[in-house]
């Protein structure tokens, strides 16, 4: 039987890779996969909560519009990652420092 | 003043204007020439004198012997004095106008040939022009301001002439020597000036000595006029003695200074620096002439007791002079000092009363001086010729190296000996009329005087005999015997000549004046002189007493003899020479060493004076300056440490804590985003376990 903690050690494992990508990884593409990685964390923990919460299958219907809301946040950041490979030739983020002081 | 004046009269008045203007038109005509030597710049100023002669001599015609003209235009007015500027044209005013433009006419001529070859020829004629004219402005002038001016003037414009070659040390010291000591005879006008005019509360010589005449007949002071013009004995203001004796004194220093009398003599042979045609018009009519001339425009100001001091000056003034002549060796220097001797000749004969001889000496002397000068200056030329071909290291005016010149220069010789014999006064030359005259009076003068009066003709009768010897003298060592630079240096060729007619019309003018039917158809009595005639101050012109034969007779023998003495001594060789160590040939040749007094007791103490103020100003008053500089210094240098590490040390270290904030700040906005966000996690982390903790 599996159990909720399993879900949240999973998720967490999922969060932990996630965070341990976005600090350091030195591609902008990778850098947003931990994102999604982290997201995913987060939505199963949705999920696995809404497992056991039965009503109105409210986890559910939240995890499913975060699953959107991230599909459009990852558009515009690919988006974003394609101005900056074209302005800088790289998409290295420790490259990209032009706004530091 | 002038509306009374007939037609005929203004007209004279304008002709003498003209006369004295013209030279100084020609000083400003040839200030604007272009060039350095432009040859018309001579004949511009020889022109503009010709014009002064012809004029001069219409004007004498027209107003000798006739009532005086005198034009005034008022001029200025300060407060209620009223100041007129004027022209006064009287026998002795006229008398010195021909004179002076008559000698300057040749020795303008004589200047374009002689100074042919000078560098700054045009600036030599623009000088000598402002000369004439201010020597011609002098002598018509009618008030003392105008007077004092132009006395001025004709002692700068000698002080540019006599240091003209500017680029000699000697000339230099000359043209300083010869302005200073102008200066303390300004100085001395000055007051006189000063002092008449408080009596007086006029400028103008005329009114002065009318009322000076009014004030001695009405009491023994010179007397104040009231606001009416009138003098009232016992009421009028009368000025003390002393004033009186400080004003004409005043006027014979200033006379003094310019015809070179005894305390004021020493810048005279000096001034023989400038160029001899220069010396020529210096000491025959224009700048030495000016003190006799002021001493005959103010002759009654002095009474008795002045005049004897002027006899006795200008007595000893001759005399010393004189005797200085005898051994000196420079030609020009033996005029000049012969010019001295002549100048006490015409002061003492001022002082005697012998106002018109004076007079008359004054025009005689200065025909024949100019003469000898520009013999002078002809010799001196051919010995600088020969010095220069034949590349001599000898000094030029030496009459030592002199001898037999008559064979080579015949005309000069000929314009010298007559020079001479008139600067002598044998008979039939105008010297023996005007130095005669001067003599007898001073015997007559002395008559019935105590015994120490006698002195004064005794002396002006001596010094006639060495003049007589010093004369023959120089003339014998020029003229006669051989040429001792020919017999020293038996190889130089010698080409020398009288020159041309520059040269020699000059000699033959001058020379033609120093003969007695000019002066007085009689050439033996010199009281038939027209020129002593022309003036009416007291004169003793009757014959009535035995010197008026024995004294001419007397001199003109021993004048003879002296003169053959000379000629024995130095062309024959046939008797002894004399001693060059005794006591006086040394006083004589260092020339009464007067310069060597006025050294040590005037030039070294001013000096040792001027060297202490100096030291004075460099230690003491320079010092204590430099003492509150570097005070300042040092405070500033304070100051500029307490500004630079206390208040600036605080700004700096305000700024830099700021800074280092600021970089400490800094170094988060690294721009990269990971960073950040490790960042950010670590505090959250580290939030979290201080919570959790």
């Amino acid at each position: 039987m599996i159990t909720m903690n399993d879900f949240l050690i999973v998720s967490a494992a999922l969060f932990c890779i996630g965070l341990f990508m976005l600090v350091s990884k030195r591609n902008a593409i990778q850098i947003l996969i931990g994102i999604e990685l982290m997201l995913n964390a987060a939505i199963l923990n949705l999920v696995a909560f809404g497992k056991f919460d039965r009503f109105a299958n409210g986890g559910q219907m939240f995890a499913l519009f975060a699953i959107v809301l991230a599909a459009a946040t990852t558009a515009v950041a690919l988006a974003i990652i394609l101005n900056v490979y074209r302005r800088y030739k790289t998409i290295d983020p420790a490259k990209v420092d032009k706004l530091r002081d | 003043m002038n509306t009374a004046i007939p037609y005929q009269d203004i007209t004279i008045v304008y002709y003498a204007l003209a006369a004295v203007l013209l030279p100084f038109a020609a000083f400003l005509v040839n200030i604007c020439l272009p060039g350095k030597r432009n040859s018309v710049s001579g004949w511009v100023s020889t022109l503009a004198i010709l014009i002064s002669v012809v004029l001069s001599a219409t004007v004498f015609a027209q107003v000798w012997n006739k009532p005086q003209l005198h034009v005034q235009q008022l001029w200025f007015t300060i407060g209620a004095t009223k100041l007129y500027a004027g022209v006064l044209l009287n026998n002795l005013s006229v008398l010195m106008l021909l004179l002076v433009s008559l000698i300057a006419l040749p020795v303008h001529i004589y200047s374009t040939a002689y100074m042919k070859y000078d560098e700054s020829y045009k600036r030599y004629f623009t000088y000598l022009s402002l000369f004439c004219f201010s020597m011609l402005a002098l002598v018509v002038v009618d008030n003392l301001i105008l007077f004092y001016a132009f006395w001025e003037l004709v002692g700068f414009s000698s002080y540019l002439l006599i240091g003209f070659w500017f680029t000699k040390t000697k000339a230099m010291q000359a043209n300083k020597k010869a302005f200073i000591m102008n200066r303390i005879g300004d100085v001395g006008l000055l007051m006189a000036i000063m002092i008449l005019f408080s009596v007086f509360h006029t400028f103008d010589i005329e009114k002065i000595l009318a009322w000076v005449n009014l004030s001695q007949h009405a009491s023994n002071g010179w007397l104040s006029p009231n606001a009416n013009g009138w003098i009232v004995p016992g009421i009028s203001y009368q000025l003390p003695a002393i004033w009186q004796y400080i004003a004409v004194g005043g006027i014979f220093l200033a006379v003094a200074a310019k015809s070179a009398q005894f305390p004021l003599h020493t810048w005279l042979p000096d001034a023989m620096e400038g160029p001899t045609s220069v010396s020529a018009l210096i000491h025959a009519a224009t700048m030495v002439a000016a003190g006799v001339f002021l001493l005959g425009r103010v002759y009654p100001l002095f009474n008795t007791a002045e005049l004897n001091i002027l006899a006795v000056i200008g007595c000893f003034t001759a005399f010393m002079a004189a005797t200085i002549a005898l051994t000196q060796n420079d030609l020009k220097r033996i005029l000049a000092y012969s010019t001295i001797s002549q100048l006490g000749y015409m002061t003492m004969a001022m002082g005697i009363g012998a106002y018109s001889s004076s007079l008359f000496h004054l025009v005689t002397h200065a025909f024949f001086k100019c003469l000898l000068f520009l013999v002078a200056g002809i010799v001196i030329h051919q010995m600088q010729h020969i010095k220069e071909e034949n590349d001599l290291d000898i000094d030029p005016q030496n009459i030592l190296h002199m001898g037999g010149l008559r064979k080579k220069l015949p005309l000069t010789f000929i314009a010298a000996v007559i020079g001479a014999v008139a600067l002598i006064g044998l008979p039939l030359t105008s010297g023996y009329l005007s130095k005669d005259g001067i003599l007898v009076q001073a015997f007559e003068w002395s008559d019935g005087k105590s015994l120490i009066y006698r002195l004064i003709p005794v002396g002006a009768l001596v010094t006639s005999l060495l003049t007589a010897f010093y004369v023959a003298r120089l003339i014998v060592k020029v003229f006669f015997g051989e040429f001792r630079l020919q017999k020293a240096n038996p190889h130089i060729k010698i080409h020398c000549g009288d020159g041309g007619w520059q040269y020699t019309l000059p000699l033959g003018l001058l020379a033609v004046y120093c003969i007695f039917p000019w002066f007085s158809l009689n050439p033996f009595i010199y009281e038939h002189a027209w020129v002593l005639n022309g003036f009416n101050i007291s004169d003793y012109l009757e014959r009535i007493n035995i010197y008026h034969t024995i004294i001419p007779v007397g001199i003109t023998i021993l004048n003879v003899f002296v003169i053959y003495f000379a000629y024995a001594i130095y062309v024959k060789r046939n008797s002894y020479t004399f001693p060059q160590t005794g006591l006086l040939f040394k006083l004589s040749y260092h020339e009464w060493y007067i310069d060597k007094i006025y050294n040590s007791i005037i030039v070294q103490p001013v000096l040792a004076i001027s060297r202490s103020a100096s030291w004075v100003d460099k230690n003491i008053i320079d010092g204590f300056i430099n003492l509150l500089k570097n005070t300042v210094l040092i405070l500033s240098n304070i100051t500029a440490w307490i500004d630079k590490y206390i208040i600036d040390g605080l700004l700096h270290l305000l700024t830099s804590i700021t800074l280092g904030i600021g970089n400490f700040a800094r170094n988060f906005q690294s721009g990269k985003i990971q960073y950040y966000l490790f960042s950010m996690l670590a505090i959250i982390l580290a939030v979290f376990i201080w919570f959790l903790i």
